[in-house]
């Protein structure tokens, strides 16, 4: 990306260009049919909004984890950690977490304002995901989406207009870009409402109304309304809304006449999540984010205001320029995202090639937008013991916080990384050869609690790997559909 | 556009009807979890429960504790005034009396005792006695650090009236003949002093303005009492009843190696199933939200769990009746042990391992159904989920 100066080629218009001005000399117009309705090009205003307000929330978030304490407990109070697999590389930095969330905020900020873009887009990308990837049992979706968000920003040109880059090189500026940069925004987001949408078609989520059927109630104090949430239909009511407002909310977003509704109805459905569950940014990411479904012209506003407030030059919005790849680079860009995006689209319906009930094994759960959909509640006593008489009860709060008791006693793969973890304390402390076995409670929406892992199984020698862990006991029950 | 959205609409519904058909067509499908009624809106008023465990539970058990520890302290004094036999059989009843009724307070570890960390003073056994002969010697010496906490409270008192000596003839001397038996009074004052104010603060607390706070923050987040009082109330049954007391005695929780000398009331000896007894049943009547002032069950974990139609898909059966059931199972084994549990462990240990065992099945069904039916997450912080 060091290359990006001189990589972009700009076409100028010396009054508002209309559709099929867009067609710069970089690249013959003449092939393009005029008449088509397909636009290659679209404003550069909302890449530039999004830029500002994901960029602006992502420094909120920073600021809000820091403020409360939770880089301090999370990351460096924690004993042990919980990398994801494949991912063991990643080792928590102690207390130089405070300078890789420093380096993430400070690349949000700038992002933000659009200064030092392609440095501070990467940065931002590598420093986030960084810290998501340190410990499994701060695991959320929403982290993950930011994440491939911020990856996807690094090849976006969302600098290219009202940013700190374009006002002190101008030649940088541009008011129009390629229309899959902003398509492939609108993609993702629209994947993780249909994707969310999708898993929520399921029986404990249709026919039982559960988990919400357990979390309602929990918030029948809740002013004014609380009382309905005793209810059995109100539930179901939420339960379908919440199906039918993932599946179809990026369509009616996409759609102009639909639009303002639908807006109106992100706005309701995620600050009514935020008032009822505690899912800290997530909402108001949300509720941003779909913000880029809006038209230009909307955006256009919001930077004129802006520009209005900061007493920007006139010359500094009233460009007419496009921003262009060089054919050969668009051409791998767009390589890269059809990769992606088949990733996407594949990577969630993983769980197929698993045996068993997803919710019970979680093979295949996380990094699938699934999201809200399981009470889960578990108790882990695991005890080690070796052939010479050594025998033990592990007390899980000498290893773990109790963030990370709570995530291992559900998540067989967690449960295995800390018997391993537990097999190598006892080996230091003189067992041979220890073997682990854990009894373990677990209890599902509702379910009443049962083992989860095999109680006879030794999981001192289980290895992890992507295939089917066979010391997971049988969830003997169904939850049809996705 | 808008077509768009209803044949999106209707393939969804298409979906979900299929799902439905299926899953409704399925007789034997035991997933039916828990039934589909509402819950009871009487049953499941928070400030109803927290107002009836405040007012007819928590606040009658620290009054009656006080009146108890009042009257140790005044035995005490007796004691340090005349230290003989008569005094000394006085303040070990005054003491058994107190220890006994601290454990239906010990489970309410929520609000002020939560913030004072009011066991730590009270009941934090095996006593150092190594380091209680010290602060005897020294005659001072700090209360508030970690590691004096198994120098005051009830444990240090068993030492103090029960372990210095075969006799109490012997026992007295230690007050009257001995070299440093004007220090050992004096330490003895100390102890009654210290407990005296520990209590004291969250006694207070609670009659000045916690209790209207306690019944009045009915959410269910981590900050607020029904997460703490159940977040104590468990934590308490699982680690003071059920390890504290048979665990690690039994040696069920440690290389299987029996470790008698840290039952409960060691000194004493035949105290420490009274003990375990009486904090079990508090435990249980606590659950049913059992009025302390009229034995009359009222609105508590129980009747909130029934109103929510908490029951075991299979069977039917209330998760309420299947708890209490437990907590019977565990009354009755613990019927079947005799006074003195040092002695059980030497003598009797298969016994304990098993009342340990009984107390494991209720600790998981306290600690897992109970709270997932209430949606209490069990942990102490107040982390994002999604």
């Amino acid at each position: 990306m060091m290359g990006i100066k001189s990589s972009v080629r700009f076409s100028v218009y010396g009054f508002r260009p209309r559709k099929a001005e867009f067609f710069t000399p970089g690249r013959s117009s003449a092939s393009l049919p005029k008449t088509t309705n397909y636009n290659p090009f679209t404003s550069a205003a909302p890449l530039a909004v999004f830029r500002i307000l994901f960029g602006l929330m992502l420094f909120g978030s920073i600021v809000r984890f820091w403020s409360k304490g939770w880089i301090n407990e999370l990351y460096i109070q924690p004993r042990h950690f919980f990398p994801f697999y494949g991912f063991e590389f990643v080792q928590p930095l102690g207390s130089y977490t405070y300078l890789l969330f420093a380096v993430c905020g400070l690349s949000a900020l700038l992002v933000a304002i659009g200064l030092l873009y392609h440095i501070a887009s990467i940065s931002l990308f590598l420093s986030f995901t960084y810290i998501e990837l340190i410990d499994k049992s701060t695991y959320l979706n929403h982290y993950y989406f930011t994440s491939m968000v911020s990856l996807l920003l690094i090849f976006l040109p969302a600098h290219a207009y009202f940013s700190v880059d374009a006002y002190r090189r101008r030649s940088l500026l541009a008011s129009h870009i390629p229309a899959w940069c902003l398509a492939s925004l609108k993609l993702l987001v629209a994947l993780l409402y249909v994707y969310a949408g999708l898993a929520k078609l399921n029986s404990d989520w249709l026919v039982h109304a559960l988990p919400l059927r357990i979390w309602l109630p929990a918030h029948n104090d809740f002013p004014i309304i609380g009382f309905l949430f005793n209810y059995a239909w109100v539930p179901y009511v939420f339960s379908w809304f919440g199906c039918l407002y993932d599946l179809s909310i990026p369509f009616l977003l996409w759609n102009a006449r639909t639009r303002p509704l639908a807006y109106a109805a992100v706005v309701i459905f995620h600050g009514l999540t935020a008032l009822l569950f505690p899912i800290g940014m997530f909402p108001y990411i949300m509720i941003v984010t779909a913000l880029i479904f809006f038209s230009p012209d909307f955006h256009q506003g919001v930077i004129r205001k802006l520009s209005v407030w900061l007493a920007l030059p006139v010359t500094f919005l009233a460009v007419h320029r496009t921003y262009q790849y060089p054919v050969f680079r668009e051409r791998i860009l767009l390589g890269f995202l059809s990769l992606f995006f088949l990733f996407q689209l594949l990577f969630p319906f993983r769980y197929l090639l698993y045996p068993g009930e997803l919710f019970w094994t979680e093979e295949g759960y996380r990094f699938s937008w699934r999201v809200m959909l399981m009470e889960k509640a578990g108790y882990a006593q695991f005890t080690v013991k070796d052939d010479a008489g050594h025998q033990t009860i592990v007390n899980n709060t000498q290893f773990l916080t109790p963030l990370q008791e709570k995530m291992m006693s559900t998540q067989p793969d967690m449960l295995l990384q800390y018997a391993h973890l537990l097999r190598d304390h006892y080996r230091r402390q003189g067992f041979i050869n220890p073997q682990v076995y854990v009894d373990s409670y677990v209890a599902l929406n509702g379910r009443l609690g049962k083992p989860l892992v095999d109680p006879t199984t030794n999981l001192a020698n289980e290895q992890d790997s992507f295939r089917h862990k066979p010391w997971i006991t049988p969830f003997n029950d169904t939850i049809y559909g996705f | 556009m808008i077509q768009v959205n209803w044949k999106q609409l209707g393939f969804a519904c298409a979906v979900v009807g299929t799902l439905w058909a299926c899953s409704s067509s399925n007789t034997n499908d035991p997933s039916p979890v828990t039934p589909t009624t509402s819950t009871d809106q009487a049953g499941s008023d928070r400030k109803a429960m927290l107002t009836n465990l405040a007012d007819n539970i928590i606040l009658p058990s620290y009054a009656n504790f006080k009146t108890r520890l009042d009257v140790m302290v005044t035995k005490a004094d007796a004691f340090s005034a005349k230290p003989d036999k008569a005094t000394l059989t006085e303040l070990r009843q005054a003491w058994v009396d107190a220890y006994t009724e601290w454990q239906k307070v010990e489970l309410f570890d929520v609000g002020p005792a939560e913030q004072y960390t009011l066991r730590n003073f009270f009941n934090i056994y095996p006593a150092n006695t190594t380091s209680i002969d010290e602060y005897v010697a020294a005659g001072a010496g700090t209360f508030d650090v970690p590691a004096s906490y198994p120098k005051q409270g009830f444990p240090a008192m068993d030492y103090l009236l029960n372990g210095l000596g075969d006799t109490d003839d012997a026992i007295v001397a230690r007050y009257t003949t001995a070299a440093d038996a004007a220090k050992r009074l004096a330490y003895l004052k100390r102890l009654t002093a210290q407990m005296t104010s520990q209590f004291g603060t969250v006694y207070t607390a609670w009659n000045t303005g916690y209790r209207d706070t306690f019944i009045n923050c009915t959410a269910l987040n981590a900050g607020c009492s029904t997460s703490k009082l159940v977040n104590g109330y468990v934590l308490n049954y699982e680690r003071y009843i059920r390890s504290g007391k048979f665990g690690i005695p039994s040696g069920a929780m440690t290389s299987g190696t029996t470790a008698p000398a840290t039952v409960e009331a060691f000194y004493k000896k035949d105290l420490s199933l009274l003990l375990a007894k009486t904090a079990h049943q508090a435990s249980v009547d606590f659950f049913n939200g059992k009025s302390v002032k009229t034995g009359q069950e009222g609105p508590g974990l129980k009747s909130y769990l029934n109103a929510l139609g908490v029951k075991d898909s299979s069977t039917g059966t209330q998760l309420t009746d299947l708890i209490n059931k437990q907590f019977n199972a565990i009354t009755q084994q613990l019927n079947t042990l005799k006074p003195d549990l040092y002695n059980e462990v030497r003598t009797n240990n298969a016994a304990m391992v098993e009342t340990y065992t009984q107390m494991q099945k209720i600790t998981r069904m306290l600690k897992v159904d109970m709270t997932t039916a209430m949606s209490i997450i069990i942990t102490y912080t107040d982390n994002d989920g999604d």
